[in-house]
């Protein structure tokens, strides 16, 4: 049997956290959702279950998203982490690419997740 | 007062109003239909003045979400809206999602989050276009008059500043609102190093 897919959506923003949960409640039922408001909370929870899908706000309180994903990059060599940011600066896309991190811009738009994760199931 | 030629005038309402274009799409695409936005009007006010000018004649209160910006230059940004629409731009970002009294909850992290959105599509752009980084601060979110909005920078009510001011409008809704930029005079006068370099590079 297929092992459950696990999504962890990080973000200080509780509004942001929701409309990302509900698209995957919509659209992949099966998969298990994890919330975390900040990236010491995304490496807590993501030793707990190796996450298939990591999407990562940049701008939060601590240590910020760009240093939990590289964090997470390490610890899950395998694992899917994208950026889902709305700041936009060229270094910050250049950046993730260097750390093998996907960049997705916000607002939140569900085509333009949509459109990432079919390509990574 | 610092003064900026017509070219660099010209330059800076340009790159303003290419920001601008970033942070209206990002405001369609959380509301869900066009935004129109307006050319970028830009005046050396007082700050007292900015307070003012932050509120719209008839308009009493105003939701405010301020982000201070450091880097290439400095400059505090602010999205405004007058306080009465606040919760139905929030309901038109998560749909029927929540309840009316989930909405209320939230309404102050969500506008939060829309003003992050917005003025980081306007402000990367700006960065983009310079090709510099500027470093956002987290949203602060403020409820009251434009002066009282603006004390909370701290700064004093004379100083002289950059205002740079864009009216937006969701017609379907009849909701209209402001992005605001403020520079002192240091920050005016490293912005002008910037649009100096972007001219040269661009025009020789």
């Amino acid at each position: 049997m297929d092992k459950k897919r696990t999504a962890l959506i990080v973000d200080d923003s509780r509004v942001s956290r929701l409309l990302v949960r509900q698209f995957f409640i919509e659209r992949y039922p099966d998969w298990m959702i994890l919330e975390a408001g900040s990236g010491e909370e995304a490496i807590e929870k993501a030793s707990m279950v190796e996450p298939f899908l990591v999407l990562i706000d940049v701008n939060m309180p601590g240590m910020g998203g760009l240093a939990a994903a590289e964090m997470l990059r390490k610890m899950y060599p395998n694992a899917h982490i994208s950026l889902l940011t709305a700041n936009v600066q060229d270094p910050v896309r250049k950046q993730a690419e260097l750390l093998g991190i996907d960049f997705l811009q916000k607002p939140f738009n569900e085509k333009r997740i949509s459109d990432y994760v079919e390509k990574l199931v | 007062m610092m003064n900026l030629n017509e070219l660099q005038h010209d330059a800076l309402i340009e790159i303003f109003n290419i920001g601008s274009g970033r942070a209206a799409s990002a405001m369609s695409g959380i509301v869900g239909e066009e935004v129109q936005m307006s050319v970028p009007a830009l005046s050396f006010v007082s700050r007292a003045e900015a307070g003012t000018r932050l509120c719209d004649p008839g308009t009493k209160r105003i939701c405010g979400i301020s982000q201070h910006y450091e880097g290439a230059f400095k400059t505090e940004a602010i999205l405004v809206f007058p306080e009465e629409q606040s919760l139905e731009i929030v309901r038109l970002m998560v749909g029927e999602a929540l309840s009316m009294s989930e909405l209320t909850e939230m309404e102050q992290e969500a506008m939060s989050e829309i003003g992050n959105i917005i003025l980081n599509s306007c402000v990367g752009t700006l960065a983009n276009i310079f090709g510099r980084e500027l470093h956002g601060s987290l949203p602060s979110y403020h409820v009251g008059t434009g002066d009282e909005i603006l004390s909370t920078s701290g700064a004093t009510a004379e100083a002289v500043v950059l205002l740079l001011h864009i009216d937006f409008t969701l017609e379907r809704h009849q909701i209209r609102g402001y992005v605001a930029f403020m520079l002192d005079v240091t920050a005016i006068h490293d912005l002008q190093v910037h649009v100096d370099e972007y001219l040269l590079r661009m025009v020789g």
